[in-house]
């Protein structure tokens, strides 16, 4: 089969004082017409700038160094400006990360598609990425749809001029499972429909399983393994291929897996929780509001002593909401929150320092929660001081040094700024950090979600011996189904901030009782091209909880708010 | 959209009533009134009383403020203490002949500093750049003062091209005016456009580095299309309120210029009535000047609204 794409042991680098620093490094791949090869890597390995040069793209700075890259049989750097813009608009089309900063605000959604050439009228090509009201959704502004509708707009404009070639930039994420999943399904219909060929540059080995034909491994801008999709997941052959593939979770790990140098995986039985551990956290009836909106209504909880509590929903489900409200960030609007110690629902300035100190909040996006001017060292020695759990200066520095290495940390780099540590190490001091209070819980708020897989594995295995070592309580927040099942002993399942489900985690994942639950089930990707449907999906259903009879009991604490199938008697004999 | 468009005007008519309030009490504060100033420091107490009784000025402040907003909404500020003739045509006349100079100086500077921004953002760190922005640096540091009696020493000492000074009074007619504004102008212009550019450069740079310039170059667009239909709209937002301050400060600016070319405008005739304690005229320039200052803003966030769909779609159900 002729190939589309023929890139020739590419090297790109960038200036950086007055040095060449290599970002790829004599890569070479090729696409043949109508397969789909994926750019599998994890951030810093290059992929994204080796897609990019495709369509003759290099960031500010960068400049190739070696090697050529032939798209359907011209070298694209040969090319003349206008002959460029021809292969841009014509051949190879682009869908970028974020469809919410890669769309112009400023211009309507048609506008933007029209705009890209090519004779398929705009209506017709948002019905084919199918966005419901295509002429009256071609009249609105980016802002006005969601993020799901705008991938499908970036979309639609990428297959506008009939190209030959897709370059797919992450294209998922940043999306909740389920908005993936549709538009995963919906980017092979549409390469299958239009015979197109593609690169996939993802991070997801779920992704790629579900949609490549070959992947090609990329490690700090060297190709480390080619192979089919197929034989690369069943027999990796590379080390860090393998360890890649084995740091990924699960749907049916039923502990965290522990990954060894050469990729071998064990599943850690979970630790339990005694079954007289007190419960050190109790939630009635909460209910928190934004302005008019409800964002979570009449939720219920206890968390006990040693025990991980998994909160799980897409955006908008009101976890990230009840997290913050259980630090004190905001008040809640009814309901009673309670510690051992005292009453956390007034905002955390007006509690008192021992009840503050032992509710503490590990943020999601560590860079920009720790102050980027002062030392790590002075972010975990400050709550060290302000909490009086240390005494004196030399104590604080001492104890900052011992958290440190408590996160798996060398305490030498206590002295680095935020911006000179990896992701993976600037979380690890965001814990520490909310360790410094010796808090009985932690709460963290989707606190892997921006990791690579490998230094996710990390963190949540660090997670996962402190609350061990240290017999903390933990409210984990997580939108990913598989990280939940290795880490939580109970699940809590939200949706639009109502609890649909609640359970111990096995039982939940053994018999999800909650179409919704079972819709998120269905919607996770397994780094696994064979790997068969998790559960079944219940097509239509709807919400029949009564005030009086919300719940259907299934024993052992693991209760589904009431539910039933829409119009659909097929879907009573699949539940 | 309708609602933010009567907030904002509600906005602007608040803060003009408050500037109209603050007016008022500064010069109130001023030691002696009206009375004093005209009878002058020798006047008898009783004659004093007379014309204060004559002026209304014996009457609560808040009345004579309420007389004096209402007579200035139809345009009536009272009588100049100088020349005694009513403040309002007075002051129109001078303003006018501003307003000749302002719209020259916006014109010119306005469209000019942000199409030169734009070059410099567009050949950020080339030669052009260096160019525009070296010069702006210079613009933004000299004071209006020296960049007129520069250009008065250039252009009509040296070379005689414009009249140094204007010779006319405040009656004169914009085509005797108008071989006399350019200098004016431009001295006012080299002075705004400096931080009109290097807003425009700074925000242009920023968005020409965004992603969905980025896609929009990978479409295969021009660049004349990408930078004119997908760049500039976000660019210059930021850049609107740059120029309306700007623009709202000729206001003051031109004083300073104005006296140096002798120019007949409203600048002129506000030193020359703090010189003479004219009250009620500094009164009407001082609420004049509060307008151009509201009326500039509100200018800007309408153009706001025209560049942002955001602001226009609000409240729009998705």
């Amino acid at each position: 089969m002729a190939s589309i794409v023929s890139v020739n042991s590419l090297s790109v680098a960038y200036r950086s004082g007055g040095r060449d620093v290599p970002v790829v490094r004599e890569v070479s791949l090729e696409v043949a017409e109508g397969r789909t090869l994926a750019l599998v890597g994890e951030s810093g390995s290059g992929k994204s700038t080796v897609a990019a040069t495709l369509l003759g793209h290099l960031r500010h700075g960068s400049r190739i160094t070696g090697g050529s890259v032939r798209v359907d049989g011209r070298d694209v750097f040969a090319l003349s400006a206008r002959e460029l813009r021809r292969l841009r608009g014509g051949t190879v089309a682009m869908v970028a990360q974020n469809a919410g900063h890669a769309l112009t605000p400023s211009m309507r959604i048609g506008k933007q598609i029209e705009e890209v050439g090519g004779d398929v009228p705009v209506v017709e090509l948002l019905e084919q990425v199918r966005l419901p009201r295509p002429a009256e959704l071609a009249r609105r502004y980016p802002h006005e749809l969601s993020g799901g509708q705008q991938q499908r707009v970036a979309i639609a404009m990428a297959v506008a001029a009939r190209p030959k070639l897709l370059v797919l930039d992450e294209p998922t994420t940043g999306l909740d499972v389920v908005t993936q999943r549709s538009v995963l399904d919906l980017i092979a219909a549409l390469r299958d429909e239009l015979g197109l060929a593609a690169l996939l540059v993802s991070h997801d080995l779920g992704v790629v399983a579900h949609l490549a034909d070959e992947v090609t491994v990329l490690r700090s801008g060297r190709a480390v393994e080619s192979a089919p999709t197929r034989k690369l997941f069943a027999a990796p052959e590379d080390p860090y291929t393998r360890r890649l593939l084995a740091s990924v979770p699960r749907l049916d790990d039923a502990g965290l897996a522990l990954v060894g140098e050469a990729g071998e995986r064990e599943v850690r039985p979970k630790a339990g929780v005694a079954a007289d551990a007190p419960v050190v956290l109790c939630a009635r009836d909460v209910t928190i509001d934004y302005g008019r909106t409800r964002a979570v209504h009449g939720v219920s909880f206890d968390v006990r002593r040693g025990e991980v509590l998994a909160l799980v929903g897409e955006s908008g489900s009101g976890k990230s909401t009840l997290a913050w409200t259980l630090a004190g960030l905001r008040t809640p609007s009814g309901g009673t929150m309670t510690h051992e110690a005292g009453d956390l629902n007034p905002p955390a300035h007006r509690r008192p320092l021992p009840l503050r100190r032992r509710v503490q909040l590990v943020f999601q996006n560590a860079d920009t929660s720790l102050n980027p001017r002062r030392s790590v060292g002075e972010a975990v020695r400050r709550p060290l001081r302000f909490f009086g759990t240390a005494t004196g200066r030399t104590d604080a520095a001492e104890r900052a040094r011992q958290l440190i290495s408590d996160v798996r940390l060398d305490p030498a780099l206590a002295d680095r700024l935020p911006a000179q540590l990896s992701g993976g190490q600037r979380q690890r001091i965001g814990i520490a950090r909310a360790l410094a209070g010796e808090p009985d819980v932690l709460i963290a708020d989707e606190i892997t979600t921006a990791l690579d897989v490998s230094v996710q594995a990390d963190v949540l295995r660090l997670l996962d011996d402190l609350r061990r070592e240290r017999a903390l309580a933990c409210l984990f927040i997580s939108h990913d189904l598989a990280v939940v099942r290795g880490v939580a002993d109970r699940v809590l399942v939200l949706r639009h901030g109502v609890v649909v489900e609640e359970g111990p985690t096995e039982a939940v994942f053994a018999a999800p009782g909650h179409p919704y639950t079972r819709q998120l089930m269905a919607a996770a990707l397994e780094p696994d091209p064979d790997a068969p449907t998790f559960v079944e999906d219940v097509a239509e259903w709807e919400d029949a909880a009564a005030p009086d009879d919300l719940w259907t009991d299934h024993g052992d604490g693991h209760r589904v708010r009431r539910w039933s199938p829409v119009n659909a008697p097929i879907a009573e004999g699949v539940s | 959209m309708l609602s933010f468009l009567a907030r904002r005007i509600a906005a602007a008519l608040g803060t003009l009533f408050l500037s109209s309030v603050l007016v008022f009490l500064a010069v109130q504060a001023l030691p002696g009134d009206v009375a004093t100033q005209v009878l002058g420091k020798d006047a008898t107490p009783d004659a004093v009383a007379a014309l204060r009784g004559q002026l209304g000025l014996d009457r609560p402040a808040w009345e004579r403020y309420a007389d004096w907003i209402a007579g200035a909404t139809h345009g009536d500020f009272g009588t100049s203490l100088v020349s005694s003739r009513p403040v309002g045509g007075e002051v129109s006349s001078y303003l006018g002949n501003s307003a000749l100079i302002a719209l020259v100086t916006v014109l010119f500077a306005v469209t000019g500093s942000v199409v030169l921004g734009i070059l410099a953002g567009l050949y950020r760190d080339r030669w052009p750049d260096h160019v525009i922005s070296t010069a702006a640096l210079v613009g933004m540091s000299v004071p209006e003062f020296v960049v007129a009696t520069v250009l008065v020493l250039c252009f009509s000492v040296a070379l005689p091209w414009f009249p140094a000074v204007v010779l006319y009074g405040p009656d004169a007619t914009v085509g005797q005016l108008l071989p006399a504004v350019w200098l004016p102008a431009l001295a006012l212009a080299v002075v705004m456009a400096a931080y009109i550019v290097r807003m425009t450069r700074t925000s242009v740079i920023d968005v020409m580095a965004g992603e969905f310039v980025t896609t929009a170059r990978l479409k295969g667009l021009s660049t004349w299309r990408v930078v004119t239909r997908h760049a500039l709209p976000s660019a210059l937002l930021p850049t609107l309120h740059v120029i309306a301050l700007n623009v709202a400060w000729l206001a003051g600016g031109v004083a300073v210029v104005e006296n140096v070319f002798n120019y007949p405008g409203i600048g002129k005739l506000m030193l020359s009535s703090v010189q003479n304690r004219d009250l009620p005229v500094i009164q009407a320039i001082a609420l004049i000047s509060a307008v151009v200052y509201v009326v500039c803003n509100l200018a800007a966030d309408l153009g706001a609204m025209a560049l942002n769909p955001r602001l226009r779609t609000r409240g729009r159900t998705r």
